[in-house]
Formats: structure tokens, sequence, C-alpha cells
């Protein structure tokens, strides 16, 4: 992954999103080690403390779960919460981005409907 | 521990104070991007914390000791710049060698590892590297001498995008396998802020801020729309900087404290991010309007 510098979203964000992100893939699994802060750093180039930063924002979410001495681990409800959360709030916000441009654009509630409908039914034709 | 303690630090230079009360402290094994507009006051600073000036007033401590004329400050700081001097008699290779002469810590193989990768020639004569090339052997001797304080002012002047971007990868990966206390001077806060812990932005020798460089991330807002909608959602906010793009149409950057962003967003005012160097140099400007003024 390469970080977005456009300070769109703080750096810490960015990490931890691309952790969660890679549980839901599932390279990293339940009670799997994750990337030290030091690691992280190396890895995208930035400051460990800023990799820290990252790390216990999932372990307050409970994403992760600490071992004295030994690192930070995948918790066995990280999966259901990061899909969750990215339902409530990644998928919501999105939503409500495309229902204010919708609004902008005068296009009603039942046009909107079926533009996603179509959207939805191509991505499957992809699959 | 704290590595760097300043109390009302003052430089005075003719009837100019450079460094006006300056206090703050430096964590051990931090990387601080030490920030502000040309003469804030930056070189000086980092001159008398590495003992080559003398402060007028109040107290500089590092390592606990003052550092002016300091042999433990000499051996244990360095400060690189692009106005290193060293004799003509010397070639690069012995230059480097008299480094490691002189510093305790010096990493001879990462020196020569250094040495290589940017096509150095160790017969060359330092006076005749070009603007870019002496920034970055200088960056080399900084790197290898391995001061427990290490001290960057400018260090990517004249390099090109390359070896600036080599430049602040192998500085990464040297201070995460041997850790150690790192300021870093820049007018390109942009560049180098992801390697950043903290940030110290000096204004007309005063310190504007000290702060985590995430928190700086989100110290403010930008806000367009209509004029009276912006002047309105800005009302008792401290406006950091107004532009009119049109007749009716205000950017203001706006520093966020609880500010009601839903609110503005349903007045159609459009609320964007203001990146961490933007808002540095909105921050030190003298007018608040910028060189738009100056047309007027």
């Amino acid at each position: 992954m390469i970080l977005n510098t456009d300070g769109s979203k703080p750096i810490y964000v960015q990490i931890s999103e691309w952790i969660e992100t890679e549980i839901l893939k599932g390279n990293l699994k339940q009670d799997e080690k994750v990337y030290s802060q030091y690691k992280l750093a190396e890895m995208f180039t930035i400051n460990p403390a800023t990799a820290a930063k990252g790390l216990n924002l999932l372990s307050d979410e409970n994403i992760l779960y600490n071992k004295r001495g030994l690192g930070k681990f995948v918790t066995n409800e990280a999966l259901g919460l990061i899909i969750d959360k990215r339902k409530n709030q990644t998928l919501k916000g999105l939503l409500l981005e495309a229902a204010i441009e919708a609004k902008q654009l005068n296009v009603s509630e039942v046009e909107l409907v079926q533009m996603l409908k179509g959207i939805m039914t191509n991505l499957e034709g992809d699959a | 521990m704290n590595v760097i303690e300043c109390e009302g630090l003052t430089k005075q230079q003719w009837r100019l104070k450079a460094l006006d009360e300056l206090s703050f402290t430096i964590k051990e094994n931090t990387i601080t991007g030490l920030i502000g507009r040309n003469g804030a006051g930056k070189t000086t600073l980092l001159k008398i914390l590495a003992g080559l000036w003398q402060e007028t007033n109040g107290t500089v401590r590092v390592f606990s000791e003052r550092p002016f004329n300091n042999l433990l400050i000499s051996a244990n700081a360095i400060y690189v710049d692009d106005q290193m001097q060293f004799s003509n008699r010397l070639t690069l290779s012995d230059i480097l060698h008299e480094a490691g002469r002189f510093y305790g810590n010096w990493d001879a193989e990462l020196a020569r590892r250094l040495f290589n990768y940017f096509s150095f020639h160790p017969k060359q004569v330092h006076m005749h590297l070009s603007k870019g090339k002496k920034s970055t052997f200088n960056m080399i001797i900084g790197l290898a001498s391995r001061c427990a304080l290490t001290m960057f002012d400018e260090p990517t002047t004249g390099m090109d995008a390359s070896v600036r971007s080599d430049f602040y990868r192998a500085l990464l990966k040297d201070y995460l396998a041997y850790p150690r206390t790192i300021i870093i001077s820049s007018h390109h806060l942009e560049e180098i802020e992801d390697l950043l812990e903290d940030v110290l932005l000096l204004d007309q020798g005063r310190k504007y801020f000290h702060l985590p460089i995430d928190e700086l991330k989100e110290y403010a807002v930008g806000l367009t729309g209509r004029t009276e909608m912006v002047m309105q959602c800005s009302a008792n906010q401290e406006v950091i900087h107004t532009r009119q793009i049109r007749d009716d149409l205000t950017y203001s950057v706006v520093k966020n404290d609880n500010l009601p962003l839903n609110k503005a967003r349903q007045l159609g005012i459009e609320v964007s991010k203001v990146s961490a160097s933007e808002l540095c140099v909105f921050l030190t400007k003298k007018t608040k309007g910028g060189i738009d003024d100056v047309f007027k």
C-alpha cells in the first residue's frame, strides 16, 4: 500500500485501516501476531510513534490485544468488529456523500437506488 | 529523559532578537521538525544547541550541560548544514577517516556504503563538489557519526528528488536501528512530516507551538463557501487565514475547536483538510490576507 499524503486522512488512521484490511482479506488471522511499530515504520517510511498510534487505535477498539513483551495479536472478535465498523462508518459515510451529490443534481431517490442497483449488477457480472 | 531543555532562551544580534524568550524541551530519541519562515531563528537555535554560538540570555541545556564551548557536546552532538567547512588538503576519504577518529560511535561501514551508493570518488575534494553533492556528503557525515543529538539544518538543499527521498529513508532506517534524538529543519514540511514525531514552529524568534505532528494535522480546517455563510460559521472562532476567492465566495482557515462542521456542511460550506505545511505558512504570515494585499 502507498500512503496517501495529501492530508485527507492522518497517517496513523491509514495504518490502522491498512491492518484492518489485512484482517478482512484473511492475511492476518485470529491470534496471529501483527507487525510491530518498528516494522510498520520501516515498511511505510513513517515515524515509529505514528505507527504505534495506529496500533493503539486498534487495541482500544478490541481488534488487537497485547501480549506483554511479545507484541500485538488479532482478537477473536476482530473480524466482526471491523465489518461492523466499516458498514456503519465508512459505508454510511460514502452513501451520505452520494446522497448529498444526488440532491445537488436533483437526482430523485428512485433514480439513485436504480443507479446503485445497476452498479451492483455490473459488479456481480464482473466477479 | 529530556535531551534538550531551554528556558527563556534569547539571542540578541545587533538590535534584533533572533531568539526571543524561547522555552521548550525535547525528549530523548524523538525526531522533531524545526519549522519556520526565513529568519525565524531556526539556524540560530540549532547553532546554540550545537555549542557553536553563545546564547545572550536564558538557559539552554543539552544532556544537562551548557553547550557553548563544551567538549561533551562537541563529541555527542552534530550540526549538519550546507556550509560545513573542510580543509581542501583532505580528500573525501580523508574527511571520513578523520570524522571516524573524532566521533566515538562512528559507523565506518555505513559511511562507506552510502559513499559508494551515491557514487562519490575517494580522491575528490569537498570544495569541488556541486551544491547537491555537498549536501549529500554532509548527510553521510551526519548519519554515520551516530551522535546522540543529530541536527540537520535544511539538509536537502540542492539534492535532486531521488536523493532527497533516499536521504529520508536512510535517516529513518538508521534511526530505527540506532534510536537517537534528531532535529531536522526544513522549508518542506510536506516532505518530512511522515518522519516526524513532533513539530516545533518558530515565528520571529518565538515559539509558536510545539506539538505532535498528528495534532497539527487536525489543528485547523478550511471552509469554502458564500462569504456570509463562512462568516457566520467562523464567528467567535480563531480565523487563521482568509482569502476572498470571488466577491461572494470566501476561503477561511479556522482553528478546529469544536467547530459545528455538520452545520457548516448543511449551509453549503465545503469543509476541507488543511495540511500541516500549509497551516504553518498561514500561521506565520504577517498579514491575514497574504501576497494579494500588496497588489490592492
